[in-house]
């Protein structure tokens, strides 16, 4: 964490004007926003929410705002992190968020194994590989929204 | 749409009864800090950083380095409080609500005073 607040990074977040911060911040919440709010439309359908629209038809509308709004999430979050990184030294919401968001990443890559997901444009699923889905978007919802609690709670703590 | 709209009506109800007046709390501090308002003495550790989320310092008093959260920093800085106004080992008096675990030797800072200025970043607190 010293390391982190010493970089470059830190240094031109501390020193860059008194609306820096507030500015990454916003950029982080919009990051977060629309992460949180596509995959939350995704995992309802994995979940069996929706029946009747395909699969294919919802993924292709969210995993592309999913994956813009993590990266915009993530790289303003770097820079949050590091203007006074040693402070969060000892935050519990930071040992929740880390790993949940650890944990949701796997399940992106279990996800992109699942047969069900693979054949989502050429077939519908079998049941098994509905249930499957539905656990992969269970275990998605659950650990982003572990992260994003965790993550808004840290600066309460 | 029936259904809906009886549930929106019921929502906004609930809602309303959220804004009924409530008996008037005590003044009271941030969360986190003590209700009394805490005022110390010492010299200046570390100077203003108008780094985000709060603008901080550090006053060394009665032997022990004091953590000052101000207000945010564009706040800070209307208030005149900026990185090079108060140099380190000048005598301040801080005024604030110290952190309720008296392990923890940090003040939610409402006033520095320093060579007869006073520094309100947050003039609407007493």
């Amino acid at each position: 964490m010293a390391w982190l607040e010493a970089s470059f990074l830190g240094h031109v977040m501390r020193s860059s004007g008194v609306w820096t911060y507030g500015i990454v911040n916003l950029i982080h919440i919009l990051g977060v926003s629309a992460l949180f709010g596509s995959v939350l439309a995704l995992d309802l359908r994995l979940l069996g929410v929706w029946p009747t629209v395909p699969l294919v038809t919802v993924a292709g509308t969210t995993v592309p705002i999913a994956r813009v709004g993590f990266a915009v999430a993530a790289t303003s979050g770097v820079g949050l992190l590091a203007t006074k990184a040693t402070e969060y030294v000892g935050n519990p919401f930071l040992l929740i968020k880390f790993p949940a968001i650890a944990i949701a990443l796997i399940n992106v890559m279990v996800i992109a194994r699942l047969p069900g997901w693979q054949a989502r444009a050429v077939r519908e699923p079998s049941d098994r590989e509905r249930r499957q889905l539905a656990i992969a978007g269970a275990v998605s919802l659950l650990s982003w929204l572990t992260a994003v609690a965790a993550g808004r709670m840290i600066g309460y703590w | 749409m029936r259904s809906s709209l009886a549930a929106l009506c019921g929502a906004l109800a609930l809602t309303a009864l959220l804004f009924v007046p409530a008996p008037a709390a005590a003044h009271h501090g941030w969360a986190g800090n003590s209700t009394e308002e805490f005022e110390i003495t010492g010299t200046v550790e570390k100077a203003v950083s108008l780094a985000g989320p709060h603008a901080t310092m550090q006053v060394r008093a009665e032997g022990k380095v004091w953590d000052l959260t101000l207000a945010p920093p564009a706040r800070t800085e209307k208030a005149g409080l900026t990185e090079k106004v108060i140099p380190v080992g000048a005598t301040v008096t801080v005024h604030g609500h110290r952190n309720s675990d008296p392990k923890k030797f940090e003040i939610k800072t409402e006033r520095v005073t320093w060579n007869g200025k006073t520094f309100d970043v947050y003039p609407d607190r007493k």
